[in-house]
């Protein structure tokens, strides 16, 4: 932050940015808010019309139809206790099962990532540029395109209706290993060169330097948590009973008209669904975001 | 992409089996989750369509793609949506990191937090989201921008000029805050002498911006393109739950990967994976490409 060219912004360019960004913040943020007073309603409050045009805004009555039809008219949990005890969905069975999924494919790919950029970046070996080129392919070439070869391999392997038929190809990431052989690359060469003087084996060497990268690892783990807790399309073909499934998939049910779920669930569940995320972001994005500059700086 | 790089003869202590030892697991599971199936996508779309006895067909499937009409139309939506998306988010969130770098710096970790918001937010809810505020003549959007300047509410979901564009600003609404904190991140790791000699020549910000700020985010700026790229065509979810794995009205948002999800609806696994290796070339021509561009610098 400090050597940051923005630091001696004057406070009158500083507010004026700071109304440029508000209704960027709002449209952002409105629907969010919608969601979470949402869990309060009845459908019958929830499907109420917003009908302010064409009305004006300068008119008291505006704003009383906003705020009526904005905001529930009683704060009951009725529609987080049918939620969490099951009566549309296996809820907890359906979170814990994305807990560990996301879970097990972030340090997954954190643990083969590492190895794999650590040799990149200090090893020198037989066939390097192939297998980087084949690095690159991985990025370009994501999972989601060969889904049903993958799915029926899966099948075969006996990872049917198994969240290890999950975790396992979500392990594999082109660009966790761009990223960490980045990031051993930044450590000062000296560091490796005293460390095998010494007598110290390559892993010993590796392990003691992930002490010093560790706000990168966990930045990366952070990041592969999101993605993996968004994944869709592989967990649908591979996981088929109910108490089986991740969480994507209970939103898609639950969201599914056909099955009639009250609104307010739908959006306790969204509500709940966003949870671990932004909980792991707000905790340590200032961690991820000083790592991800000195990684990017020339 | 470094200038920094290191000269590998020093650092290459490990010769023997060192190296292998750190590339085993990754290449262990790469063979068996990412290059076998692969392979035997390649099989499967040489092969007939349906479960069990299978037999060998040759290029039937591919010569059906060739005269499929949807085949060509997902594509294209595929790419539309891509490109699009990368041309708004990339200057929207460059803008909105210059004004986050220039507003209060107490407020900052705040307004980044709520512009990021909607990328750790699973895809469905965000579709759901944007659906249930956007939609019909009583959402948000109809009842305070389109209706007060006179045009006709607008049906995300049924009026077929209208799907992508929705599927496009749900992408720009997800990823723009992500994309902002990234851009961020690559601004604050910009060495502040650079614009103290950008100072002395010019005290136009827009140069500052143009000749420092903008080269300088480069690696930043191709990672980001790359990533939403790749987001774009692997894109599932969001349009799974907006239009149920259909392509909504006369097939205008369908998408590539939704396109092989209703293949598989129906068993019709070879077809499918015939559509999935049909579009390897793409992305070896974008690998070519991505190669070349770093070779370039």
């Amino acid at each position: 932050m400090k050597n940051s060219y923005f630091v001696h912004s004057s406070f009158l360019r500083s507010s004026f940015s700071a109304l440029l960004l508000a209704p960027f913040l709002l449209a952002v943020l409105y629907p969010f808010l919608w969601m979470v007073l949402g869990i309060f309603k009845t459908n019958h409050e929830f499907f109420q019309p917003l009908r302010i045009w064409p009305m004006s805004p300068f008119n008291a009555e505006y704003w009383r139809v906003l705020a009526d039809t904005f905001l529930p008219n009683e704060f009951s949990i009725g529609n987080i206790q049918d939620l969490v005890f099951g009566k549309w969905v296996p809820f907890r069975d359906v979170f814990m099962n994305s807990i560990v999924s996301s879970f097990g494919q972030a340090l997954g790919a954190v643990v083969l990532s590492a190895m794999t950029g650590y040799a990149f970046a200090t090893l020198k070996f037989f066939g390097k540029n192939v297998f980087f080129v084949i690095v690159l392919a991985i990025i370009l070439v994501p999972r989601q395109l060969f889904a049903v070869p993958l799915f029926s391999w899966l099948n075969t392997l006996g990872f049917n209706d198994s969240i290890f038929g999950v975790i396992f190809p979500g392990v594999i990431t082109g660009l966790g290993v761009i990223y960490f052989t980045q990031i051993f690359r930044k450590i000062p060469v000296e560091y490796i060169q005293v460390a095998r003087i010494c007598g110290a084996s390559e892993f010993r060497i590796f392990i003691t330097l992930l002490s010093l990268i560790w706000p990168a690892l966990l930045s990366y783990a952070m990041i592969h948590f999101v993605l993996a807790w968004h994944e869709h399309l592989i967990p649908m073909l591979v996981l088929t009973t109910d108490s089986q499934q991740t969480l994507p998939l209970a939103l898609a049910k639950l969201y599914d008209v056909s099955q009639r779920t009250p609104q307010g669930v739908q959006m306790a569940a969204s509500t709940f669904s966003l949870i671990p995320t932004a909980l792991l972001f707000a905790l340590c994005h200032r961690k991820f975001k000083s790592s991800l500059s000195e990684m990017l700086v020339h | 992409m470094e200038t920094r790089t290191q000269p590998e003869h020093k650092a290459s202590g490990g010769v023997g089996w060192a190296p292998f030892i750190f590339l085993f697991p990754f290449l262990l599971f790469l063979v068996l989750f990412w290059l076998t199936p692969l392979i035997s996508g390649v099989k499967m779309s040489l092969e007939s369509n349906g479960l069990g006895a299978v037999e060998f067909v040759g290029f039937e499937h591919y010569y059906a793609l060739a005269n499929d009409e949807r085949y060509f139309k997902s594509i294209r939506n595929s790419f539309i949506y891509t490109i699009a998306s990368v041309f708004l988010i990339l200057p929207l969130s460059l803008w909105l990191a210059h004004l986050l770098q220039s507003t209060f710096r107490q407020l900052r970790p705040l307004l980044t937090f709520g512009l990021l918001l909607p990328a750790l937010t699973p895809p469905a809810v965000l579709a759901t989201l944007f659906l249930m505020v956007f939609h019909g003549r009583e959402g948000l959007l109809n009842q305070l921008f389109i209706l007060p300047l006179g045009l006709n509410s607008i049906n995300w979901l049924k009026d077929p000029d209208f799907i992508l564009i929705g599927l496009v600003l749900q992408t720009v609404w997800r990823w723009t805050g992500f994309m902002t904190f990234f851009i961020m991140a690559g601004m604050e790791g910009i060495p502040k002498t650079y614009y103290e000699v950008a100072k002395l020549v010019t005290s136009s910000r827009w140069n500052h911006f143009r000749y420092v700020t903008f080269p300088q985010l480069r690696s930043v700026l191709v990672f980001v393109s790359i990533y939403l790229i790749v987001d774009g065509f692997s894109l599932f979810s969001g349009a799974f739950v907006l239009l149920g794995g259909s392509g909504g009205t006369a097939d205008a948002g369908l998408l590539t990967i939704s396109y092989i999800f209703q293949k598989t609806r129906f068993f019709e696994y070879g077809s499918a994976a015939a559509i999935s290796i049909s579009l390897l070339p793409i992305m070896l021509f974008a690998l070519f490409a991505f190669i070349f561009l770093r070779r370039r610098h």
